[in-house]
């Protein structure tokens, strides 16, 4: 196939799929580019001389220069976004890339922004005919169809009363729009989405969320799994739900969750043993 | 213009700031919020937001900010109204509004002590809790107050006292100065000191243009400098790397 530069652009796509990360970061927006049409596939180009990778950014650093990347398909995560012939960052945090072509900015903020696929813990706060309100901690509120749970009819459409808390997962989210949610996963089983009834729910940073839900399992959950038993809820939005049997547990397991945010592996585990002596 | 030694009564030289300090998320509640002193003058600016729903008179397809100064003594009066202004005009040109349209994001100013150069206290701390809270912005805003004495020198970062013995000051608000793996642009040096633009210039009192023209020069440096520091005080906050590929 030519490789035909374009009269007022640059021979670079910049592409607009969502991904999944093992680990941190939310999929792509997309970033519209009006005059590429071509269809490559892409080729891997050396990178930039300097490389911001890995190193806080601050809003205005410019990381990338498309021009000295031809034809190639770069996905943006969150916290970049494009600015004529260059990708320059939004939010401050630490630059992240992914071979070979996925770059975000990784930050840790009390507020969320909703991507797709993303699981959530939100808080109904009104409720009309077709869609229940939910509170995700997002800029809007977001709507979850009355329709969206397993074997959903018009006859049973569930009653959830204000301050319902519901683990659901993200289905549409764009800017411009209320995000859209739904309590069954792609197949159509209800799997865990739902209304999460006792136990306690408190509210932290989405870094913390993020690793909390890292591979292989958290230092602190780990630490705490070995002697007592709970089980536990995690929203991306930063919300996260605990429940066990005693009232003490669950005060302990949430404390010890709070207290691990600037902590290391080692440093949470040496915490969780301290709070386990107090409860002995 | 000859070089005059002004006697500043802390010892300072003539280009000298005072000590600077930031101290982010410090609020419980807010969703960003940043301290930020100079000397003795000190402001704790939060952010709540974006939360949905636009004000009435405020365009939908953007988003929109309001602000809230509170003073540290006394009513609320016209000079309070007056910096309300003038901060929203400033944060509006960093912020980018497209991204959440329909939103509200509010800023609330807090003084804590003022000994000088208030406003430009007040927009760095706004911009420190802005990037704590995460929203999105196109650069920061970095902004300083520079003097123009009777005897013809400029001096950066006026305390209260200074502020009124001299003929005339300015409130200057520049970008940040920028990290980029671009090549340096080589025109750079026939721009001149204002080659990445000036943001806001707010002047009190009479002085030549010529010495404002100084004044921009000499606080475009002075605020490459805290422009520095604002970085330096954003790596140090980055928790670790807990969530790095193993």
């Amino acid at each position: 196939m030519p490789h035909h530069k374009l009269a007022a652009g640059i021979p670079c796509r910049i592409c607009s799929l969502p991904f999944a990360l093992p680990r941190s970061s939310a999929p792509t927006r997309s970033v519209p580019k009006e005059t590429l049409t071509s269809e490559m596939n892409a080729e891997t180009s050396d990178a930039p001389p300097t490389s911001l990778v890995d190193r806080t950014v601050v809003p205005g650093d410019t990381v990338l220069d498309l021009t000295a990347m031809a034809s190639q398909t770069i996905k943006l995560g969150a916290g970049l976004r494009q600015d004529c012939d260059t990708i320059s960052v939004m939010k401050a945090g630490k630059l992240r890339l992914s071979k070979p072509n996925k770059y975000w900015v990784e930050s840790s903020h009390k507020r969320y922004v909703p991507c797709v696929e993303d699981t959530v813990l939100g808080i109904v706060v009104d409720c009309k005919p077709d869609n229940f309100l939910v509170d995700i901690k997002a800029p809007t509120l977001a709507f979850l169809p009355v329709l969206a749970f397993e074997g959903g009819t018009r006859r049973n459409i569930p009653k959830f009363e204000i301050g319902t808390l519901l683990y659901v997962r993200v289905v549409k989210a764009n800017n411009s729009m209320n995000p859209e949610l739904s309590c069954v996963d792609e197949t159509g089983k209800a799997s865990e989405f739902g209304q999460l009834k006792d136990g306690y729910m408190f509210e932290t940073s989405t870094g913390l969320s993020r690793m909390l839900l890292s591979s292989p399992t958290c230092p602190v959950l780990e630490a705490l799994g070995k002697s007592l038993s709970y089980e536990i809820a995690v929203g991306l939005n930063g919300r996260v739900w605990v429940n066990a049997s005693s009232p003490s547990t669950v005060i302990l397991v949430s404390n010890a969750i709070m207290n691990s945010e600037s902590l290391s592996g080692v440093q949470q585990k040496i915490m969780v043993e301290k709070l386990m002596q107090r409860l002995q | 213009m000859g070089a005059m030694t002004v006697d500043r009564a802390d010892g300072r030289s003539v280009n000298q700031l005072r000590p600077l300090a930031c101290s982010r998320n410090i609020l419980h509640r807010a969703h960003g919020s940043a301290r930020w002193s100079q000397g003795d003058t000190i402001v704790l600016a939060a952010v709540y937001g974006p939360k949905a729903g636009t004000k009435k008179g405020e365009n939908p397809e953007k988003a929109s900010i309001e602000v809230i100064w509170k003073p540290k003594t006394g009513q609320i009066g016209k000079l309070e109204k007056e910096y309300e202004m003038i901060l929203k005009r400033t944060l509006q040109s960093i912020c980018l509004m497209t991204i959440h349209p329909n939103t509200t994001t509010s800023i609330i100013v807090q003084v804590f002590g003022d000994d000088g150069a208030l406003l430009p206290c007040a927009i760095n701390a706004s911009c420190a809790a802005l990037v704590d809270a995460g929203i999105p912005l196109k650069h920061l805003a970095v902004a300083i107050c520079c003097g123009f004495t009777e005897g013809g020198s400029v001096i950066l970062d006026p305390t209260k006292a200074e502020e009124q013995k001299i003929q005339a000051f300015a409130y200057l608000v520049f970008p940040n100065s920028p990290l980029s793996v671009l090549p340096s642009a080589p025109s750079a040096e026939v721009d001149g000191p204002i080659e990445n633009g000036i943001i806001t210039s707010v002047t009190h009192g009479v002085m030549p243009v010529v010495d404002y023209f100084n004044c921009l020069e000499r606080g475009r440096a002075a605020c490459a400098k805290i422009s520095e520091f604002h970085r330096r005080s954003l790596e140090s906050q980055v928790p670790g790397d807990l969530t790095k590929a193993t």
